[in-house]
């Protein structure tokens, strides 16, 4: 270990751009065994893990790097999938230059450990090697229905199931995944790792009810009459609009929905907007990972430009720096400090994006913006994707039930995850507002411990 | 015992006797001059007449007594015996004289001792009991033995019915008489007047001047005790007294019958000193019939178990008396006589001095010093000294000297030991089956046990795996900042309850690797036979070479107890008792203890095997050291502990402390079944070979063996038999009832949990093992977070909050940020002692404005010590430079600065001395303001250090006086403090060498500290430093880390306690360091007595430090611990930051005097009444009286200094003749002078002041030639400085050029070459350069940590040129054993003509070649130049015919060097 001094931090090679721009398979390859090896035995071992301490769902980090560079992976993977659902999802879509790797003692100076990409190695190498992950089955005898199969649903699931709690799992859609199938693109997340993690709780006894909305066929009471307990993982599905005008037009998409049918196309399933934005100039207004989803999506789409706008500079985007670099390599174009006034219609299709021009002034945290006076101007466009965030959008039976929100619309919980509802649980994007995976993950499993201590006593 | 008015002691002693028993008043004169010339050994207070007490032990002056009785009117028959008592009271003459006649003896009459008060301090005058002599004699016609056997027990009845601590018999013999008292030796003569009665002629005398640590005025601590004098300290006493019990249980005397033995025991005084109860057991033995000269070797045995080139026979005869008698281990010099024979003795590792001369006229003298009698050389016979585990004896009857190979010879012949050893040992490796490959160590159930017994992954990946990869124990750097065991809110093993004790000051630490050759784990099992025969019975012991055994060790261990084995032999019948519980512990421990002595009576078990394999759904496990300790306590109270040996199998053991644990409180051995189960586990999980698994399991045996021989030699003691029984922890947390119930002789200073606490832990724990349905985990393992920081763990002082809040506090320099950090450090909420006090003032609080400035505060703030080397430059630098810019003082640690940061604001104003004396010069000391002696270090107390080779940069090596990459040892004790007094004479080297400085001393906190400390101020210290056991470290293995020492408020309270009982505290300021973060833990500590405080870590981390715990690897990304130029430039700390730092303490500990109503920390120091313990069930379970006990006196220094009684006149006068020198160096200047024993440190004074003006340049050589005729005290040359040349026309004694900078030193005796000594022990320590002549041999340990000097002597001790880095030594003659050890630099010359020197050298890092090859040309002639100017020097006669031979004596030399400079010790493995 420590050898940061001899071996700088290499990431995983990523494949060249016009080979990643040709489809919607992922960008980077993984590491082989030797190189995982190498930049795991970079790390100090610190005497205070600031990447453990980094880390929402608190990975055993410099432990599995010291398994992995001691070329333990049996071990590295059961520590790593101890504490996360689905470690070598994690390692593909967590911010890591703002957690882990952002707090790794190396970070600033020598380069901080590429714990991201070696998470997603450690899981992927063992099922490679056919290791897996066991569950004891369903012991007892308590049953927990989960209201939405995205991370925090199946992240309560796993948790769970490894309590030997039976779990039913009921997903709108047709398949389960949530946000990691239809928010997150393919080629940062390729789909079968999810749907490999389904099959494995499948196996494990849990069970899946897709296309099943609560509210149409099942009612919500009858499902919490019939459940021990029931957990709500229902996701911030609505996109945040601009406030702006022209926001109706045809050819101006919400974030999600843009992804989504992108999504749903590589998986073969109809769309249920028809986005093409084949040889369109195409507008993503936002700064952040999603806006980044958009634009790289829109690129493999073919369209002919694409422009990101955002309110801020570059330094004050809040995604992850990583995807901001990957979208530049694939051709995105940047106006930094353009927030977004109008869209511009001709008829009732987009035309152009008004925007007008920001700036910055030393007040507060991040600075104050204020518009700059007469900057106005036009930017064509054929397509403009909104990706300014989500909002609530709760189903009909959370109010109906009596379940308490705040003002936001967003589902109040105590520190166990309970909502004012008897075993009625939450966690994810549902109570936090949109937010990270491993917070969904973390809520997830925090919530099943919950559920398991009190109902196992 | 209170521990406030509690001593060790420590001293000069001797003897002198007339070989052919003539009696003489000469003897009784000279032996009290020579007493009197080595009063510097003791301690003096300031009317020059309070001392710690003296005497004189004199073969009985039967014509003076016999005028005495005439004078009384009474004729005195051939047959008679004086008694010399203390009496308190007129009452206790009548139980004397009741006692006498029962056992057929009469008191003639009582002789009130004439003295002279005048002579008597007004402590000593308080105290002075009324002395007198009881003349007694036989009433019946009886043997000369009958009679002496009758004094003694009639002694031990009195002694047993007369309950008055302070009545006390100093001797009751027909063959011996004591004069000894509270009195100074100057005084004695004048006191007893006796003694100057021409009519008072004795033999001989032992004499003995006591330096007692305390100041309490006892009369009858004075020695001689009535068989022996004993200069230095016995570390396993306590051992040594509970197996005294234990082997009273089974005594079968030939000199009295079994009744008369039950009237007689206890053998041992209750309440003595160590070396009193050495007395009554050796005197015991010896009035017992046992032979003296087996009893004083069974006693204080030679290292003969891992002594390779020991004669056979002789090994026999110390294997033999191994299965009754352990060692009473621990520095000693003896003087023992039971009026036939004289002998003295040196324990096995040489650690005290002892002298001795034979003159024309039969005289011998045995003394610490030479010079103490003036004997002309002429008249001299033999001038020789002892070596380690030697003895010489005298033969009083038959007029003969019996030297070491006399005793030795008679020793191994005078019983078949051999023959009987042959065929009744058992070797337990003889009868393992090396065939038998298939043993199995896999646990059943083994995760759900990991889980019970506390396994978690931290503790198997950093405790586990490196012993079972590396064979040893895991290195960490930093210090503990996690709470104790009964603070935490986690599941904590058993052993972390208990702290390890550990030599400092009146006892060295042993370095076990170094000096392996007097360690020894040598285990036996089997009854404890009577000690007074010696038979072939007692020969019936199976033996292994440690406590720990492997599973084959175990098997056959049982065999032999197994009735159904063919093996089975009735003596070693075993039992295997489960230790479990269900559900009360404290019931089922006792009815287990009973059930245990039940077996032992009733079914004679021999072999109790203690298991707590039964643990399951109902069964919770009884701590196995609760087991052990309890039952070590019943069998004892029981009378049969003799009878059996402990075996436990356990899961607690994971490591040498929790195995230490055990066999502190009983336990012969140790089955570590989980240990083993997960060892093999990891070893199956990665498929290892059968043959590597065995090899693992083999390294984690070896690793816990190394981890005994530290935590043996922390406290000094050599061998796992002299720790067994010893009890050496400190309970900290167990309630008073557990500890008296199981842990008897331990102390529990502040109380805490009892066994229904204890219990409850453990019910919850494995409620949540058995019972709770927990998540299947995929790891099944907690992840632990003891020894690193981990989320939801083990709370740590330094978390990721705390590091970010500090670093933010001083960049941003903002108040609220301070706030913020000072919240989360003083809300943490009872993890630390200080955080169950309250303030609680008497006053209203004041306006801010009123409280003094924080200058005044900042003058008592220090960073604590870091050498240049275990940190940067740049951030060593850093801390200086900040320091100095607000008035406090930074510390330079050890290892040097360089000259031109001296005069500097870079300038370190401490300067610390430290074992490795790296760096130590005379400029540096100069430099200082204060010169700080370390004695030990909180995070590895009673341990040396060690500088990696790749941490030795080119600039280090410079100020370390060595080469570059040279891995540096700093040994574990200073070779120039074994003992108290030795001390002293350090602290008066340094007075001398820079008489400005104060000298501070730093220990570390453990229950008797204040013991030291008073010690410490009697040896002239101006301040002493109580570290907390938590401090950090740059490198030490984990359980030294985390097990040694404890807080600094237990030890900083009893210190200042100590210090004011024994009128001491006015004398001294005390500093305390370890953890302390914020105003409130200065303010705290304050009030407990500290008038400064340090601070280590959190200095570091204010310099951008985030605890990373890497120091050991030289990784540190913050560029501090580290040489490496890459992360150094990564340094981001300034001084300003540390500046802010302690603006931001020093203003927050105004505010809170300010809310207190004070308006100086000056105020608080010592107001413990202003603190009171927090309300709370929690808190209710401790008991904080001891840290909130105020006693009378004086809170805080009143001196400007502590000067010592000798004053140096001597040098002081020399220095004012070379003024002129001085002031203007073309001025060359001869001074010729007289020298005596009692001139010491001479030199340092002369080279201190030179150095003040030509720094380490000193002067141009010899502009200074000293030319000195006589004896020199200790210390000649002492640090001395380029310019100076001393040439003694005489000998030395101890300490010759210690510390030696430049200059010359050339010693030539009348009496020279090999055979005749001509200085003491431990001389060139730490020498970085000069030349040192000596025509003649040396003591012990010469060279040691040389670092350039050149120096040439005729034959030396043991372990010459140890630890050595630079320089050249030649040796013209013997050398004693282990050369070389730990020579990491530099080389030696040796003739060796006899061709036994390779037997002799330690080859681990050194070798020897011959130089009489065409290659080795060079070196040849370079040989020759040192021996042609030898000559010159000295006109050596050994020099002038090797010269004269060259051609041919060539071939007898050898050239030693290390192996390769860049040593194969690997640092990041804790060597």
């Amino acid at each position: 270990m420590q050898s940061f001094l001899k071996n700088k931090r290499v990431e995983p090679n990523k494949k060249n751009v016009l080979e990643r721009l040709k489809n919607f398979s992922e960008i980077y390859e993984r590491y082989d065994t030797s190189s995982a090896k190498t930049q795991s035995d970079r790390c100090v071992q610190c005497g205070i893990p600031y990447c453990h301490n980094g880390c929402p769902l608190d990975n055993y980090i410099p432990q599995w790097l010291k398994l992995v560079a001691g070329s333990d992976l049996k071990l590295a993977f059961k520590m790593s999938n101890e504490s996360s659902p689905f470690p070598e999802i994690m390692g593909r879509v967590c911010p890591q230059d703002r957690l882990c790797e952002g707090s790794c003692t190396l970070n600033k100076d020598f380069g901080a450990i590429t714990i991201g990409s070696i998470e997603t190695f450690i899981t992927e190498e063992g099922f490679k090697n056919g290791l897996s992950l066991e569950f004891p089955g369903i012991t007892e005898n308590k049953k927990v229905a989960i209201i939405g199969a995205g991370p925090a649903g199946l992240s309560a699931a796993t948790f769970l199931l490894r309590r030997g709690i039976a779990v039913d799992v009921y997903e709108k859609e047709a398949f389960a995944g949530g946000l990691l199938v239809w928010g997150i693109p393919g080629f940062k997340l390729d789909k079968s790792s999810v749907f490999r993690r389904v099959e494995i709780l499948k196996n494990a006894g849990m069970k899946l009810f897709t296309n099943s909305e609560i509210g149409r066929e099942t009612s919500f009471d009858e499902l919490r009459s019939k459940y021990d307990a029931v957990f709500l993982g229902i996701g911030a599905k609505r996109g945040n609009k601009a406030g702006i005008g022209g926001e109706e037009l045809d050819g101006v998409y919400q974030a999600m929905d843009f992804l989504g049918s992108a999504q749903k196309r590589e998986i073969e399933l109809a769309r249920i907007k028809d986005i093409n934005v084949k040889d369109k100039k195409v507008v993503v207004i936002g700064g952040g990972d999603t806006a980044m989803d958009c634009v790289r999506t829109a690129l493999r789409e073919g369209a002919k430009s694409v422009l990101c706008a955002y309110r801020r500079g570059e330094t004050g985007m809040p995604g992850s720096k990583k995807e901001y670099k990957n979208a530049i390599e694939e051709g995105a174009e940047f106006k930094f400090f353009a927030a977004p006034k109008e869209v511009v219609g001709e008829g009732s299709k987009v035309k152009a994006i008004k925007v007008v021009k920001m700036e910055v002034t030393q007040d507060g945290g991040r600075g104050k913006l204020v518009e700059v006076a007469n900057s106005e101007e036009n930017i064509e466009a054929d397509i403009v994707v909104m990706a300014l965030g989500f909002s609530m959008d709760l189903p009909a039976f959370v109010p109906s039930a009596g379940i308490k929100t705040d003002e936001w619309g967003q589902i109040l919980v105590n520190d166990k995850y309970e909502t004012s509802l008897d075993n009625v649980y939450a966690g994810g994007d549902c109570y936090r507002g949109a937010n990270l995976v491993v917070n969904a993950a973390l809520d997830g499993r925090e919530a099943a411990r919950a559920i398991a201590d009190k109902l196992l006593g | 015992m209170d521990l406030l008015s509690s001593f060790k002691d420590n001293c000069g002693f001797g003897v002198l006797a007339s070989i052919k028993n003539i009696p003489d008043h000469k003897i009784v004169e000279d032996s009290i001059k020579a007493l009197e010339r080595m009063m510097h050994r003791g301690a003096i207070a300031a009317d020059g007449k309070s001392g710690d007490g003296s005497g004189l032990l004199f073969a009985m002056p039967k014509e003076f007594m016999g005028y005495a009785a005439k004078n009384a009117g009474y004729d005195l028959p051939e047959q008679f015996a004086v008694a010399m008592v203390f009496f308190t009271d007129e009452k206790q003459k009548d139980i004397f004289r009741l006692k006498c006649e029962a056992n057929d003896l009469s008191v003639l009459f009582f002789r009130t001792v004439p003295v002279n008060t005048d002579a008597l301090g007004k402590q000593a005058l308080e105290a002075l009991p009324s002395i007198e002599q009881v003349f007694v004699v036989s009433n019946s016609l009886m043997s000369a033995k009958r009679f002496d056997a009758l004094l003694y027990l009639a002694r031990k009845e009195i002694e047993h019915s007369i309950d008055d601590p302070d009545f006390y018999i100093c001797s009751f013999s027909s063959k011996v008489v004591s004069y000894k008292g509270l009195v100074m030796p100057t005084h004695i003569r004048e006191f007893f007047k006796d003694l100057t009665n021409k009519k008072f002629k004795a033999s001989f005398a032992l004499f003995h001047q006591r330096f007692s640590t305390n100041t309490l005025p006892k009369w009858r601590l004075a020695q001689p005790f009535r068989t022996l004098a004993h200069n230095g300290e016995i570390n396993s006493v306590e051992a040594n007294r509970y197996n005294a019990v234990a082997k009273s249980e089974s005594l079968k005397s030939e000199v009295f019958t079994d009744e008369e033995i039950k009237r007689i025991l206890p053998i041992l005084q209750e309440g003595s000193s160590d070396s009193a109860s050495l007395d009554n057991f050796f005197e015991f033995l010896t009035i017992n019939g046992y032979d003296f000269f087996k009893a004083a070797r069974a006693l204080i045995p030679a290292p003969w178990q891992n002594a390779p080139h020991l004669d056979a026979g002789l090994r026999s005869f110390y294997e033999y008396s191994s299965t009754c008698f352990e060692a009473w281990d621990g520095p000693a010099a003896v003087t023992l006589t039971d009026g036939r024979y004289i002998g003295c003795v040196l324990d096995r590792n040489g650690l005290r001095p002892a002298k001795y001369i034979i003159t024309k006229d039969a005289k011998i003298i045995i003394a610490s010093e030479y010079g103490v009698l003036d004997i002309d050389e002429s008249q001299i016979v033999e001038r020789g000294r002892l070596q380690s585990g030697q003895m010489i004896g005298i033969d009083l009857k038959f007029g003969k000297v019996l030297k070491n190979d006399d005793i030795n010879e008679y020793l191994k012949n005078s019983k078949p030991y051999a023959k009987w050893l042959n065929r009744h040992m058992i070797h337990m490796q003889e009868f393992l089956d090396s065939s038998n490959e298939s043993i199995d160590y896999c646990c059943d159930k083994l995760v759900e046990k990991q889980l019970y017994f506390g396994y978690n992954y931290e503790l198997i990946d950093m405790v586990v795996r490196p012993m079972m990869e590396e064979g040893k124990e895991n290195t960490g750097s930093m210090g503990d900042d996690t709470p104790l065991a009964a603070f935490s809110k986690e599941f904590r093993p058993f052993g972390d309850y208990f702290k390890q004790k550990f030599a400092q000051v009146t006892n060295p630490p042993i370095d076990p690797i170094r000096e392996r050759v007097v360690m020894s784990l040598n285990t036996g099992f089997g009854e404890i036979h009577n000690i007074l025969s010696e038979t072939e019975e007692n020969a019936k012991r199976i033996k292994t070479f440690s406590p720990l055994l492997s599973r084959d060790k175990l098997d056959v261990l049982l065999s032999f107890g197994d009735e159904k084995n063919p093996r089975y032999e009735a003596c070693y019948k075993n039992q295997t008792f489960y230790t479990v519980f269900q559900d009360n512990l404290e019931v089922e421990l006792d009815t287990l203890a009973k059930e245990v002595a039940k077996s032992v009576k009733e079914d004679k078990i021999r072999i109790v095997v203690l298991d707590d394999r039964a643990v399951d759904l109902g069964k919770k496990f009884i701590p196995m050291a609760m087991a052990i300790g309890r039952l070590n306590s019943v069998l004892l109270e029981e009378g049969v502990r003799h009878l059996v040996s402990v075996v436990c199998i356990t899961g607690e053991v994971f490591d040498s402390h929790t195995a230490a644990v055990l066999v502190a409180y009983g336990a012969s051995a140790i089955y570590p079944h989980l240990l083993y189960a997960t060892v093999y586990d990891i070893c199956k999980s990665k498929e290892l070979s059968p043959y590597r698994t065995r090899k693992s399991l083999k390294n984690a045996h070896h690793a816990i063996d190394l981890g005994f021989q530290k935590i043996l030699s922390k406290m000094g003691i050599a061998t796992i038999a002299s720790y067994r029984n010893s009890g050496l922890f400190d309970c900290l947390g167990l309630s008073q009832n557990v500890v008296s119930k199981c842990f008897a002789v331990s102390h529990s200073p502040i109380g805490g949990l009892d066994f229904a606490d204890i219990a409850a832990k453990i019910e919850a724990k494995h409620d949540s093992v058995y019972k709770k349905h927990d998540a299947k985990k995929i790891f099944p393992l907690e992840i632990g977070g003891f020894y690193k920081f981990s989320l939801g763990n083990e709370y740590h002082d330094y978390s990721p909050s705390t590091v970010y809040a500090m670093q933010k506090m001083v960049e941003t320099g903002d108040k609220r940020d301070y706030e913020h950090y000072k919240a989360l450090i003083n809300n943490r909420n009872q993890k630390m002692i200080r955080d169950f006090f309250a303030l609680s003032s008497d006053k209203q609080p004041i306006d801010i404005s009123r409280v003094e400035p924080k200058e005044a505060i900042f003058k008592r703030f220090a960073t604590a010590a870091m050498s240049l080397g275990s940190i940067s430059p740049e951030a060593h630098e850093a801390m200086a430079e900040a320091m100095n810019r607000i008035g406090g003082m930074s510390n330079s640690g050890e290892g040097g600065e360089s000259p031109e940061r001296l005069k500097s604001s870079k300038n370190s104003r401490i300067k610390q001395v430290a074992s490795g004396r790296f760096g130590v010069t005379p400029a540096y000391l100069r430099s200082a303001t204060e010169i700080q002696i370390k004695l030990a270090q909180g995070a590895k107390p009673g341990e040396g250090g060690q500088l990696p080779g790749h941490k030795v940069t080119s600039l280090i090596a410079k100020l370390r006086f060595t080469v570059p990459g040279v891995t540096l040892i700093s040994p574990p004790p200073h070779h120039d403090i074994y003992s108290i007094e030795d001390l002293a004479q350090l602290i008066f080297d340094l007075k001398q060498v820079n008489p400005k400085a104060r000298i501070s001393v730093k220990l570390v906190s453990t229950v008797g500290v204040g013991t030291i400390a008073a010690g410490v101020a009697k040896a002239y210290a101006d301040k002493i430093i109580i570290s907390g056991g938590d401090g950090g470290t740059g490198a030490a293995p984990l359980t030294s880390i985390k097990f040694a020492g404890n807080p600094w408020e237990i030890g900083l309270v009893e210190a200042h306690n100590a210090l004011k009982v024994n009128h001491l505290r006015e004398f001294v300021t005390l500093e305390t360091d370890g953890g302390l973060k914020t105003g409130l833990d200065v303010v705290k500590a304050t009030m407990m007595g500290a008038e400064s405080y340090a601070f280590g870590t959190s200095s570091l981390a204010i310099l951008g430090c985030k605890i990373l715990r890497v120091c050991h690897l030289n990784r540190c990304t913050e560029g501090i611990a580290t040489q490496e130029q890459e992360l150094r430039d990564n340094f981001k700390g300034t001084a300003d930051k540390v500046v802010q730092f302690f603006e931001f303490l020093a203003e927050d500990v105004r505010e809170i005097l300010a809310s207190l109503g004070y308006t100086s920390l000056d105020e608080i120091v010592g107001r413990s009444d202003l603190l009171k313990v927090i309300d709370g069930e929690f808190a209710a379970k401790f008991d904080f009286s001891r840290i909130l006990q105020r006693v009378d006196g004086f809170d805080k220094c009143q001196r400007a200094s502590n000067p010592p009684f000798d004053d140096n006149e001597f040098e002081k006068e020399i220095l004012e003749e070379i003024r002129p020198a001085i002031k203007n160096p073309d001025n060359k200047i001869i001074v010729e002078k007289e020298i005596t024993n009692l001139n010491r440190s001479f030199g340092a004074l002369l080279s201190g002041e030179i150095a003040e003006f030509y720094g380490d340049k000193g002067l141009a050589e010899g502009t200074v030639s000293l030319k000195l005729h006589g004896i020199a005290g200790q210390s000649l040359g002492a640090f001395l400085n380029n310019g100076i040349s001393i040439y003694l026309d005489g000998y030395a004694n101890d300490y010759v050029c210690k510390g030696m900078h430049g200059g010359k030193v050339v010693v030539t005796p009348k009496l020279s070459g090999e055979e005749f000594a001509a200085a003491g022990n431990t001389c060139l320590y730490g020498a970085t350069g000069g030349e040192l002549f000596i025509a003649g041999s040396v003591g012990e340990r010469f060279g040691v940590r040389n670092s350039g000097a050149l120096a040439v002597i005729e034959g030396s001790g043991d372990h010459a040129c140890e630890y050595m880095t630079r320089g050249v030594v030649t040796i013209l003659g013997k050398t004693g054993i282990n050369f070389g050890a730990g020579m990491t630099g530099g080389i030696a010359f040796v003739y060796d003509k006899e061709k036994e020197f390779i037997d002799k050298l330690n080859g681990e890092l050194v070798f020897a070649q011959r130089i009489d090859t065409d290659d080795s040309d060079e070196v040849r002639q370079y040989l020759k130049r040192i021996l042609k100017k030898h000559y010159t020097e000295t006109k050596s006669e050994k020099a002038l015919n090797i010269l004269n031979g060259f051609r041919q004596e060539v071939r007898y030399f050898w050239l030693v060097m290390p192996k390769d400079m860049k040593s194969p010790l690997n640092p990041e493995e804790g060597n």
